[in-house]
């Protein structure tokens, strides 16, 4: 069995009575685009800072290959951080911040310049080696700031929202850059983030973090497609909830009891009934239609607004127990629909679609 | 100010207030330095000739000199102190989070709303318990205490402007906190450090309460011009007043300069290869 | 429980205190050391013309039974009060027109200038003062060309205040200015949309908002004549009898330490008072 990377185990944080990070038990590989994904306050940062040795544990041990390093001085572990703001060190230039920790290491200077160099020429900064930091663009500042960290040959980078000072297109260009580094050159990346889209692109595992605790760990499509949790379906976005009592009716149909009626499932293998659970559908899966008859599960509901998301369209509808329901349709099908706002419709979908969250668990412990 | 918000004076009035506070503040700093070249030993309008007669008087009086040497030597290490301590205290206030922070601000930062009068008084009698009163060290100091607060205020407000990051980056990358200290802060705070140092050698070498108090026969230039506040017209004052105006002065707009330089370069620096 | 080793934890605190500790010792040792003295004097008695540690109330029973002490307290008081409040008078149209009527980079120019005389010769300004004030000086001889009487104006409230003035106007203006500066524009803007008149935005929008800053400026001036001594001497000619002059006195005239020490209690706990009332109203919310 290989040695993992990083690891932590029973990891906590407490600041006075405020428990910042619960009992986090991690495992990161050698390679791995791991992804750390939560609303604002989560603990996401707090757990990366503390791989970094910027804040102690109150509780438990953070390991790199498999040695135990809470003791480890910041200045000693060989942890780079990609600052939220960069934290370019603004007297020097590109190049002096891009040696600056060859030199803390004691890098002979002919190495040093090397490999400086090489680094600069890689990441497409060579040309402003020695401009004042404080006269790039963001892109060019997110480079220097990658070709800081990275010119240490760190086993791992960790990353705390990187890309979030800059705008909507540069921070798409620079996500497919950042994916192919971390490909070529093979090294760990832990990446912090608050955004759905940087998370899911990017990373092959992610991890959803809620009120210090982690939520769900799997690959994008595994929390796109499974969440575990009412909380990651929320956060994910484009579900709509429903709960219930898992219930088998005399026909056999299995579904859960909700308010707007049973809602039928595909899987009753991993059923236990009796027991009150929630069932996500993916908003792209919801069928609308003014007249009923199209479906399984048909829900009537009104139409409560229309949100338009460049090719796509959210629409909003309620049901009449209160229960919101999101299904995104093509643009020309929403024409083909006709539908205002306040009128009746039905939304439908296959019982396939439907996934019962906490549902892995509930087999796992079965 | 935008154009539809009018003042409820017309604007001359308010340029009047401002001129006639300025000339308040000037006039008895010109006025020392006009009559410091006059011949005349009583200051009037009407004045004879202009000469540097006073001036060679004062570079001739070896109580003068003794007291010029005393002030800068008091001067000199007051600065040296006050700024160590006063970077120490805000660098540790900016760095750490530790019990009493506000307490130990509060205890520098209210030092000088203590009437100059009441810690002379005090520093008297706690020198002479000492056995330390009437030497230049006791002066020294005391002059730190004085002095020390707008050292640290100047300090701490300049590394406000350090985003906190930064040291943490430096070592981060690998520096110990005594690099990451010398490389990262102090470039950042030498500005600072040297309007600090220059203010609490200005501040040093204009106090007069405690060096007349505490320091007994060792006198310091303002202490002989205290002295001689309580005699007759005395001209030589005039002298002295401008070579401490031109002293102080340019120290006090170095400082300035320093700080709003720094300010400003931080957003703007160009860095040739 | 920690997870961190003794030596790491130990390194880690040598290193704060390094920097931590310097200034409370030094403030410890020399600035609450004599201060605590000054307390533990005021209980000290005079025995043989030689000072005695003791636990004595006489001193306090002596200088609080004088009533000349008690008419210096107030005239003391009341007169820095009153300049306090005239400085800022005579500085506010000045910081009105460096916060309002200038730009930002002259501003900072102008506060400079403002500010620099604060650390500069102040005895030397007071000197220059009495000579522009005294007999056949500047100023009388001015009047006297006009036709005014041409008698020396020292010794009289005018010269104290100008003194007080010289002091204490580069504090306040740098205050008066910064708060003035501060205020929000949009909110001006926002009255003067609603229809408010020039004056009502400077009555109702800059001085509320400017109230602490205002406030700290009147503190300030008045903690700082209510301390100063040299002026009242010169200027003032000892007509104005203050607890500072009245302090340094004690001292000169002989053994009085004790009761050098309850004046000076005396005037730090008037100061106290007034700086929290000062400042508790300065920074008062309106509603809850």
């Amino acid at each position: 069995m290989t040695q993992p990377l990083l690891e932590l185990h029973n990891l906590n944080k407490s600041y006075g009575t405020f428990e910042a990070v619960k009992d986090i038990d991690l495992t990161v590989d050698t390679g791995e685009f791991l992804a750390i994904m939560g609303p604002s306050g989560c603990g996401k940062t707090t757990t990366l800072r503390m791989m970094a040795g910027l804040e102690e544990p109150t509780r438990g041990d953070i390991r790199l290959e498999g040695q135990q390093i809470n003791d480890l001085p910041v200045w000693q572990r060989e942890t780079p951080l990609v600052w939220q703001n960069l934290a370019l060190f603004p007297y020097m230039t590109v190049r002096e911040n891009v040696e600056f920790g060859l030199r803390m290491k004691k890098v002979p200077g002919p190495e040093r310049q090397q490999r400086c160099a090489e680094w600069l020429e890689r990441l497409g900064i060579a040309g402003f080696a020695d401009r004042n930091v404080a006269k790039l663009s963001g892109g060019q500042r997110q480079r220097v700031a990658l070709a800081r960290s990275l010119v240490l040959q760190p086993k791992v980078l960790l990353l705390d929202e990187p890309l979030s000072a800059l705008d909507a297109h540069m921070s798409i260009r620079m996500q497919g850059e950042l994916k192919r580094l971390q490909r070529e050159l093979g090294i760990t990346f832990v990446y912090v983030t608050h955004s759905h889209s940087e998370a899911f692109s990017l990373a092959d595992r992610v991890v959803i973090m809620n009120a210090g605790r982690i939520e769900q760990l799997g690959t994008p499509q595994d929390i796109f497609l499974r969440p575990k949790s009412r909380f990651v379906a929320q956060f994910v976005g484009g579900i709509s909830l429903f709960s219930g009592m898992l219930k088998t009716t005399r026909e056999g149909k299995v579904g859960i009891d909700s308010a707007d009626g049973l809602l039928q499932i595909a899987d009753p293998a991993s059923v236990q009934t009796g027991t009150k659970c929630d069932l996500a559908v993916r908003a792209d899966r919801i069928n609308v239609t003014t007249q009923p008859g199209w479906g399984t599960n048909e829900v009537p509901c009104t139409l409560m607004s229309e949100e338009f998301a460049g090719a796509v369209v959210n629409l909003h509808l309620e049901t009449a127990a209160g229960t919101g329901i999101v299904a995104q349709l093509q643009q020309r099908d929403l024409e083909r629909l006709s539908a205002r706002a306040g009128q009746q419709v039905y939304a439908s979908w296959h019982p396939e679609d439907g996934v019962l969250l906490g549902v892995t668990a509930l087999k796992a412990a079965a | 100010m935008n154009t539809h918000l009018k003042h409820a004076l017309p604007a001359w009035t308010w340029f009047a207030g401002l001129t006639l506070v300025f000339v308040i503040l000037y006039a008895p700093i010109l006025s020392a330095l006009v009559f410091s070249f006059s011949v005349d030993r009583f200051p009037s309008l009407d004045i004879t000739r202009f000469s540097t007669k006073w001036y060679a008087q004062v570079f001739a009086d070896a109580r003068m000199l003794e007291a010029l040497k005393n002030s800068l030597a008091i001067a000199l290490s007051t600065a040296l102190v006050a700024t160590t301590l006063g970077f120490a205290a805000a660098y540790a206030d900016f760095r750490f989070r530790f019990f009493g922070q506000r307490m130990v601000l509060a205890l520098a930062l209210l030092t000088p709303t203590v009437p100059i009068a009441v810690l002379s008084l005090a520093m008297l009698a706690f020198f002479s318990r000492i056995g330390l009163s009437g030497t230049v060290g006791s002066i020294i100091v005391a002059h730190v205490v004085v002095a020390t607060p707008f050292a640290m205020a100047i300090c701490r407000l300049r590394l406000e402007q350090l985003p906190r990051e930064f040291e943490t980056a430096a070592q981060n990358l690998g520096a110990t906190p005594g690099q990451a200290l010398r490389l990262i802060v102090l470039p950042h705070a030498a500005p600072a450090i040297g309007a600090a140092a220059l203010i609490a050698f200005a501040v040093s070498l204009d106090e007069y309460a405690i060096a007349w108090f505490v320091g007994g026969l060792e006198q310091t230039v303002p202490v002989t011009v205290l002295n001689t506040l309580q005699g007759q017209v005395d001209p030589t004052i005039h002298v002295i007043g401008t070579l401490a105006f031109a002293a102080t002065l340019s120290m006090v707009f170095a400082a300035q300069m320093l700080l709003l330089r720094s300010t400003k370069s931080h957003k703007n620096k160009e860095v040739s290869p | 429980m920690s997870v961190l080793s003794a030596k790491v934890r130990l390194r880690r605190r040598a290193w704060f205190a390094l920097w931590a500790a310097p200034l409370p010792i030094w403030f410890a040792l020399f600035f609450m050391g004599p201060m605590l003295l000054l307390i533990a004097m005021s209980f000290w008695s005079v025995q043989n013309y030689r000072l005695t540690p003791d636990f004595s109330l006489s001193a306090w029973s002596y200088v609080l039974s004088l009533d000349f002490l008690w008419s210096t307290f107030w005239r003391s008081y009341g007169l820095s009060l009153i300049s306090a409040a005239l400085v800022s008078l005579l500085a506010f149209p000045a910081s009105y027109a460096m916060a309002f009527l200038i730009t930002p980079a002259r501003r900072l120019t102008f506060l400079g200038l403002a500010l620099a005389p604060f650390f500069t010769s102040y005895l030397v300004r007071i000197y220059s003062l009495q000579v522009f004030l005294g007999e056949g000086g500047v100023l009388p001889q001015l009047f006297h060309s006009v036709g005014l009487s041409g008698a020396s104006l020292l010794n009289s409230y005018t010269a104290l205040f100008l003194g007080h003035a010289t002091l204490t106007l580069p504090v306040v203006l740098v205050l008066q200015t910064l708060a003035l500066g501060n205020v929000d524009r949009t909110e001006m803007s926002a009255a003067v949309n609603l229809g408010a008149r020039p004056q009502h935005v400077l009555r109702h929008i800059i001085l509320p908002a400017a109230r602490p800053g205002l406030s700290l400026g009147v503190l300030f001036a008045f903690l700082l004549s209510y301390a100063e001594f040299v002026s009242a001497t010169y200027l003032g000619g000892g007509v104005f009898q203050t607890l500072p002059i009245l302090l340094t006195d004690l001292i000169r005239g002989g053994q009085q330490w004790p009761r050098a020490a309850v004046v000076s209690l005396l005037m730090m706990a008037a100061l106290m008072l007034t700086s929290l009332v000062t400042v508790a109203w300065a920074y008062r919310q309106k509603g809850n």
